[in-house]
């Protein structure tokens, strides 16, 4: 029997954060070994501990791992099919975890020396399936080719809680990225955005600027991240009900919990942003406190019914849908862009604001988040 | 000169333009001194424009202006990006005009904006950039001349194919008599849009001054699923909005043909059946007088997916666009040549008696020379490339077609002297609108 071994591996587990609204969770003690099996080959057992007291079903942590053959250079996603356990996709509860990665051809390593590991984190947050109130309209934006018929009755998903944040897409470039693709000159702009190019190809988080929103990235760039994570952007009907919130909070199914605002303006109800003096959001000027984009979560007492932060104001958000118009078909699509921004009236900062962007455009009120859709194996 | 008052455009039963009696800047421009420039609608195309004139350095973009507050952010971005200054954003127009540092408006509003707004910034001593279609109706589109005139002001229509090199060098081609007489010209327009939602009305949101957006027109209940475009009282239409462009090339090509002597029109709303009133199929034949007289054929659609705009791929390369399939060409027949011509940069190929390719030039984008256009005869007080009476000659042929369906597609005969109709009076009830108090266009502007 082929002894026990221990993986040279690990890389980095996870990025710690300087706010514990952003950026990776937190994980650690992970350890990787390879042990046989009777009729496959070497199964690899990935263990690590994830502690954020956060974690629960309906705000789990998306866990996803990526893998190096050779010694780093390249990487790729470890597709969630070859793996059982407890400690990956959607994780619900903190605790230590275990993945076991089972039986593929990925497994057979013929240098373990050579292979590397990565897990990270993401904060999500649980859109029970359900109906809801879609309020958007041509005006704001929408794929002509769905011919007006609005799906208001969603399956269960999962959004991620917060904005990509600079420190996150910092390390996706760094993995990624040898010939600055998913990088441009404008993210150095450290009132907007935050990244240094350093001269050996490898990029830097301006230093204060991690927990920032992701700014200065096209449709592309965007879809390219969260491909890179297992994630891809929300529909403009998933972003409007994460806003929202359905008929029921806690879904069709049970229908305990009625949404007392289910047509709400703003994610926190129907009062404008900036209503008494108080403010919920990060809109244009700087009496919310930002100039330009805020630290993510800056403004989580007026998060959405699900928990999920700032998708009022701060960085608008790309959306996975079209917007076709008579003067742009034949030609690759506008792409729409929902919420408010740093540069926004208040009232922008609403469910239904919603606006039209060549998917090339990099701009310093734009970023995004992932979405998941429930795993049906699961 | 005195500075505008915003009551004065409120005043009097003449109506707003009516009011003001302002008289034409004269400014001399220093080779360091920026054009000052404010833009009045910030929807995609606006915003394009605006962000294509802050990048230059010879011109400042001091105002962003939308009745609909939500649209100021993407186009502040847009401009802060690439500008040392940033914008004041209004909501009313003419707080633009009233500043005398201003030197122009560009006009990128919707079609029923473009005539009393272009009209009041020539009183208001402001250039203009106005975007395609000129005039929502044809009275409008020549009381714009008359204004662009009085002023001494310099009107650019944002037809910008006109100023593409290759253009040109296609005129040339067949100006010199490479094609032979040319008799037939067909313009194409065919595109796919999708039916509108019936939906109701809705409260104005927040944040939007929907009096001011309906200006002129008719201030109908708000309702967002309703587009524009598929109004009349807000629009030319959605096929005369984009095909303006490949008629404006076809005039070009055949050396600026004046007035047709008469207008056929068939077509209606066949397929996108939605209760608009506005076409979505367009066939209309205009007979150019003189020897050899020439027709001018428009066959527009709306329901036609399989054909396409020159892809973007093509458009500012060395290829030219699948030609049977190109929903924006412009076809030639001489009695020599024959010969595809794209818009967007698609470029044109001639072919001879033979059916033999014998010429064909690549094609870039005009945008950037037509922009230089308007800021160079800003300076120079020239004529521009696509100047008001150009825009105004080609949009009549939107607007005749239109007439033509209206009337029951009845065949219209047009006296080029009055740009009225001799054999239809109904017809000549379509020539200009009821304009909305107090946004009305005075008879002498």
């Amino acid at each position: 029997m082929m002894s026990r071994r221990i993986l040279f591996s690990v890389g980095i587990a996870a990025l710690c954060c300087c706010c514990s609204y952003a950026g990776w969770l937190d994980i650690s003690n992970v350890n990787i070994r390879q042990e046989p099996t009777e009729l496959a080959g070497p199964k690899t057992i990935i263990e690590y501990d994830i502690d954020e007291p956060s974690i629960s079903p309906d705000a789990p942590a998306y866990v996803f791992v990526r893998y190096s053959r050779d010694a780093g250079k390249t990487w790729r996603l470890l597709p969630t099919d070859s793996l059982r356990g407890n400690g990956f996709d959607l994780v619900e509860k903190p605790g230590h975890k275990q993945i076991i990665w089972w039986g593929t051809a990925q497994t057979s390593f013929n240098d373990l020396d050579q292979v590397k590991v990565r897990l990270r984190a993401i904060a999500m947050a649980r859109i029970p399936a359900g109906e809801f109130v879609m309020k958007s309209l041509p005006g704001a934006g929408r794929d002509e080719s769905k011919e007006m018929e609005f799906d208001t009755d969603l399956p269960l998903f999962y959004m991620a809680k917060y904005e990509t944040t600079i420190v996150m897409y910092v390390d996706y470039l760094n993995e990624v990225s040898d010939d600055e693709a998913g990088w441009n000159r404008r993210m150095s702009n450290n009132d907007r955005c935050g990244i240094i190019r350093d001269s050996d190809n490898t990029y830097q988080v301006q230093p204060g600027r991690g927990n920032y929103p992701i700014t200065y990235v096209s449709w592309y760039d965007a879809t390219n991240f969260l491909q890179w994570c297992g994630l891809r952007l929300p529909t403009e009907a998933e972003w409007e009900k994460a806003l929202r919130g359905g008929i029921y909070l806690d879904g069709d199914g049970s229908q305990k919990k009625p949404n007392p605002l289910p047509e709400r303006r703003y994610p926190w109800g129907n009062e404008s942003p900036d209503a008494e003096g108080v403010f919920r959001c990060n809109f244009d000027g700087e009496e919310d406190g930002f100039a330009y984009t805020a630290p993510v979560g800056s403004f989580r007492a007026f998060s959405s019914p699900y928990g999920i932060c700032d998708l009022a104001g701060n960085v608008a958000e790309w959306t996975l849908d079209w917007y076709s118009t008579s003067y742009h078909v034949g030609l690759d699509g506008f792409r729409l862009v929902r919420g408010g921004s740093w540069m926004a009236v208040p009232a922008a900062c609403d469910a239904i604001t919603g606006a039209t962007q060549f998917p090339l455009k990099e701009s310093s009120i734009m970023g995004f988040r992932g979405v998941k859709q429930a795993n049906q194996s699961r | 000169m005195e500075s505008l008052n915003r009551r004065a455009f409120m005043k009097g039963a003449a109506g707003a333009a009516a009011a003001l009696t302002v008289l034409p800047r004269s400014r001399t421009y220093g080779a360091n001194n920026k054009v000052i420039m404010g833009v009045m609608g910030l929807g995609g195309r606006g915003t394009y424009l605006a962000e294509k004139f802050a990048e230059r350095p010879d011109v400042e973009i001091a105002y962003l202006c939308d009745p609909n507050t939500r649209r100021f952010a993407r186009a502040r971005e847009a401009v802060e990006e690439v500008q040392d200054t940033k914008p004041k954003l209004v909501q009313d127009f003419r707080k633009i005009l009233d500043d005398r540092n201003v030197d122009a408006l560009i006009n990128a509003t919707p079609d029923h904006w473009h005539g009393l707004g272009t009209i009041m910034a020539c009183q208001a001593g402001k250039d203009v950039y106005v975007e395609k279609p000129l005039a929502h109706n044809v009275w409008e589109g020549r009381k714009m001349v008359e204004a662009a005139r009085k002023y001494k002001r310099v009107v650019q229509v944002g037809m910008q194919s006109r100023s593409a090199p290759y253009v040109k060098k296609a005129k040339d081609y067949i100006q010199s008599g490479n094609m032979g007489d040319v008799y037939i010209v067909r313009v194409f327009n065919m595109m796919q849009h999708a039916k509108q939602q019936d939906s109701p009305s809705r409260p104005v949101p927040e944040g939007f001054d929907y009096d001011l957006w309906c200006g002129p027109a008719p201030k109908l209940p708000y309702n967002p699923s309703r587009r524009w475009l598929n109004q009349w009282e807000y629009s030319c239409g959605p096929i005369p909005g984009d095909a303006v462009h490949q008629l404006d090339l076809a005039r070009y090509l055949m050396g600026d043909m004046p007035y047709p002597e008469t207008v056929a029109h068939a077509g209606g709303v066949l397929s996108l059946k939605d209760g608009r009133e506005i076409p979505d199929t367009q066939l209309a034949m205009f007979e150019y007088p003189g020897a050899p007289g020439l027709t001018l054929l428009m066959e527009a659609a709306l329901w036609t997916p399989y054909m396409k705009k020159t892809p973007g791929n093509v458009r500012d390369s060395d290829r030219f666009p699948n030609w049977p399939f190109s929903s924006t060409k412009v076809e030639i027949l001489g009695t020599k040549g024959f010969m595809y011509f794209g818009r967007h940069g698609g470029g044109w190929e001639a072919y001879d008696a033979q059916g033999e390719l014998v010429r064909s030039e690549y094609g870039r984008q005009g945008d950037k020379e037509h922009q230089d256009n308007f800021v160079d005869c800003i300076r120079t007080r020239k004529k521009p490339t696509t100047d008001v009476e150009i825009g105004h000659l080609t949009v009549l042929l939107c607007h005749m077609a239109n007439i033509s369906y209206r009337v029951g597609n009845q065949k219209l005969e047009l006296d080029p002297k009055t740009e009225t109709f001799t054999n239809c009076d109904q017809a000549n009830g379509y020539l200009k609108r009821t304009y909305r108090k107090p946004w009305v266009v005075p008879d002498n502007v």
